[in-house]
């Protein structure tokens, strides 16, 4: 196998296919990314079994053939060599990276070990815009957990409502939901929020093709595919969470709010929650801490309700205020032991749902 | 919730050394009993209150103790059994809370305050500590309780024999004031004699004097450090040993664990203990830990961090099965099996609330009321159970 190619082009596929080869693995074929070459074009595929992601470049061939190479050591290695063309060989067990100069070798992965990865799956697929996709997953994301001691919630459920596309996270503390009235879909399954994260850094503007299948789900770009085994085992019934009636609403400017929670979270750490003190003239918002301090401020604010104080963790609010896109923000509560929801103003593809903190 | 304000404790066990005699020899209660040696030069290590009131105290040579109460049965002392016994008197007080300070084998400070959501009152707390001693292990202990370590161990003395004494928080001088100087810490013969000579006797003649002259003549580490106790200063908090607050359960097993079903029930056993150890200390844990030690002595240990504290045994287990999965433990034999934390958080602190109904919070909550009324065995698992009941039905 022989192939010469841009630098540039080369780290992005190498590195993003890398990016599913898994740190821990217990294959060591697994640490390896495989590239094949064919016809104009290089192939190259990164998995840890569970993600697999797969990329493409139009090369120079020289010589056509697979090899399986150490996916952190060549990635690296291409990316340290001068701008400009990159020749990749694979002969007699070795690979050769060389390009203005420099010489690098690495001992190559016996191809055959590599375990045989069927081809995306894309019956039923759905096209959606990546950058609206890049957004959705965005927004969800914040709300899924990462603990793998609860892996069901490491996932993002994936399912109809009213015959469209709609993304479900939950961390138990919080519940992420958003629909893109945009896609027709009929897919349910719960999709690694890791996966999706990934396909998110790399989607770029294209379009994505989406199919969530019985095992497995799909994506597709020209850039490449991405596919995920699904995680096994039911999503909350996520539905019976969130309110039917809210009698306090609050409607307050994103970024106003947005920097008074940065500021209160200075002081606020993690384990510290934001009191807001709800009220006709606004939100006194503060944060107190032993044996550090404080910071108090007023944030302008429309509210019609009873006044009352509640409080939040403030990572957990500030990913959810974050997320919303909107110049203003609706915070609905009922009382202070209940969950918060909040949206955007005018518009109601997003809902982001959070428990408060008991004082 | 108010926050306890005498949330110092200090546990002092009634004539140790005595009453664990007569824990293995039924015949001593009710009789004046003495444990010291038998040789010329033997001293009184402890003395039962029978034998106190004829005037034998801790130290007197056991000529005299029997000269004073010839009656006394003379008991020589059994330090292994006594160091025995002390270890489950602090297994008894570390079920309640690890922010245990130990003073010697049978004298203890304790940080009460997290105990507040489980308590209505500090005595109540006091009270719980001692009547979960005289149950367990049949021995009697005085508590002092009291917003300072200095006044905590003065009341123990007053709440003796098995009693509570509490000094409430602002009556600190009021109750220091009449006590003998000699009560104080580091007031030993020497001090005593210097003290005397200035014309102090009371803790309030020593409050009484300016702490400059103090300072002048006893020095200022000594004389500042007794004019603070004396005014009711003590900033001492209580530090447990190694300042480690964590908790842990582990258990080396006779023969080792080949069985990865028998490993689980282990694991959810240990999950089961610590969970209640950290619900009686007021605790939820931000962290657990996996301790796993081979059949070549080798030990691994794996750690994970919750999102959110827990308190659950059901949450400790599933966090601890999956750290298993880190270990080779389901295909090498295992010797030890432990589970901890050291991440330990209060319970009583502001907490994130959950949007799952936290059924298993309260179920596990119930289940310790059940344990505490009607003992460990009352209700458990039954997937703990060594001979699971069979059910009409049930193939």
């Amino acid at each position: 196998m022989r192939i010469r190619a841009e630098r540039d082009d080369l780290v992005d596929v190498l590195s993003r296919a890398g990016r599913a080869v898994g740190v821990r693995s217990p294959m060591p074929i697994l640490q390896g990314v495989l590239v094949s070459v064919e016809g104009r074009s290089m192939k190259v595929t990164g998995t840890d079994l569970d993600v697999t992601v797969r990329t493409e470049l139009e090369v120079e061939v020289m010589e056509q053939g697979r090899t399986v190479m150490p996916a952190r050591l060549a990635t690296e290695a291409v990316r340290k060599l001068p701008a400009g063309a990159v020749v990749l060989q694979a002969e007699a067990g070795e690979i050769e990276i060389t390009g203005g100069g420099p010489r690098f070798r690495f001992r190559e992965f016996n191809v055959e070990d590599y375990p045989k990865i069927g081809e995306p799956d894309l019956t039923g697929a759905v096209t959606v815009e990546g950058s609206e996709f890049a957004a959705a997953i965005g927004q969800v994301s914040v709300a899924a957990s990462t603990d793998d001691a609860r892996p069901i919630l490491t996932g993002v459920y994936f399912e109809n409502e009213a015959g469209k596309l709609r993304m479900v996270t939950t961390d138990s503390y919080r519940l992420a939901v958003r629909d893109l009235p945009s896609v027709d879909a009929h897919m349910v399954g719960l999709v690694p929020v890791r996966a999706l994260k990934e396909l998110a850094r790399s989607i770029g503007a294209s379009t994505v093709r989406v199919a969530v299948g019985d095992r497995e789900a799909a994506f597709a770009s020209e850039r490449g595919s991405l596919t995920a085994r699904l995680i096994e085992g039911s999503f909350p019934n996520y539905r019976q969470l969130i309110p039917e009636s809210y009698p306090n609403r609050v409607v307050v400017g994103r970024d106003a709010l947005l920097e008074a929670i940065d500021r209160a979270s200075l002081v606020a750490e993690d384990h510290i929650p934001i009191r807001m003190t709800l009220q006709k003239s606004g939100i006194e918002l503060s944060v107190t801490r032993q044996d550090v301090g404080g910071e108090t401020e007023h944030v302008e604010a429309e509210y019609s309700g009873e006044e009352m104080t509640i409080a939040f963790n403030s990572r957990y609010l500030n990913d959810g205020v974050g997320a919303i896109d909107a110049e203003s923000v609706i915070l609905d509560v009922m009382d202070p032991l209940k969950p918060g929801v909040l949206r955007g103003e005018g518009s109601d593809d997003y809902l982001y749902l959070l428990m408060p903190v008991r004082l | 919730m108010e926050p306890f304000l005498e949330r110092i404790a200090h546990v002092d066990m009634d004539a140790f050394f005595v009453e664990v005699e007569r824990q293995r020899r039924p015949e001593l209660r009710g009789k004046a009993v003495v444990v010291g040696g038998a040789g010329p030069r033997s001293v009184v290590a402890s003395a039962s209150y029978e034998a106190r009131t004829r005037g034998v105290g801790s130290g007197m040579p056991i000529g005299q103790a029997r000269r004073l109460c010839p009656h006394a049965v003379v008991v020589p002392p059994d330090h292994r059994e006594y160091g025995r016994m002390s270890e489950r008197v602090f297994e008894v007080i570390g079920g309640f809370t690890p922010a245990v300070e130990a003073v010697s084998v049978d004298e203890a400070f304790i940080d009460i305050a997290g105990l507040r959501l489980l308590h209505p009152s500090p005595v109540a707390v006091a009270e719980g500590i001692r009547s979960a001693l005289r149950a367990e292990l049949g021995l009697p202990a005085s508590i002092g309780l009291a917003t300072t370590k200095l006044v905590a161990k003065m009341a123990s003395r007053d709440a003796k024999p098995d009693g509570v004494h509490i000094v409430p928080a602002g009556s600190e001088q009021e109750y220091l004031r009449p006590k003998k100087v000699r009560a104080l810490w580091g007031v030993g013969e020497a001090t005593y004699a210097r003290l005397e000579e200035l014309g102090i006797a009371t803790v309030g003649d020593l409050a009484g004097f300016p702490r400059t002259t103090l300072v002048a003549r006893l020095g200022e580490s000594l004389g500042g450090h007794l004019w603070d106790l004396a005014t009711g200063r003590d900033e001492r908090s209580v530090t447990p040993a190694g300042e480690a607050r964590s908790i842990s359960v582990e258990q080396t097993y006779d023969t080792d664990i080949t069985d990865p079903e028998v490993l689980h029930r282990e694991l959810l056993a240990h999950a089961d203990r610590l969970a209640s150890r950290l619900r009686r200390a007021g605790f939820v844990a931000a962290t657990v830990q996996l301790k796993v030690r081979y059949d070549d002595f080798t030990t691994v240990t794996r750690s994970h961090t919750f999102q959110q504290p827990v308190s659950t045994g059901r949450d400790l287990y599933h966090a601890a099965l999956t750290l298993l999965d880190r270990t080779a433990a389901r295909h090498r034999p295992v010797r030890l099996l432990g589970i901890g934390t050291d991440g330990l958080v209060t319970a009583a602190d502001p907490r994130q609330l959950d949007l799952a109904p936290r059924s298993w919070d309260d179920l596990e909550e119930v289940v310790e009321e059940l344990r505490d009324r009607f003992g460990r065995d009352a209700v458990g698992r039954a997937r703990l159970l060594d001979d699971p009941p069979e059910f009409p039905g049930d193939e």
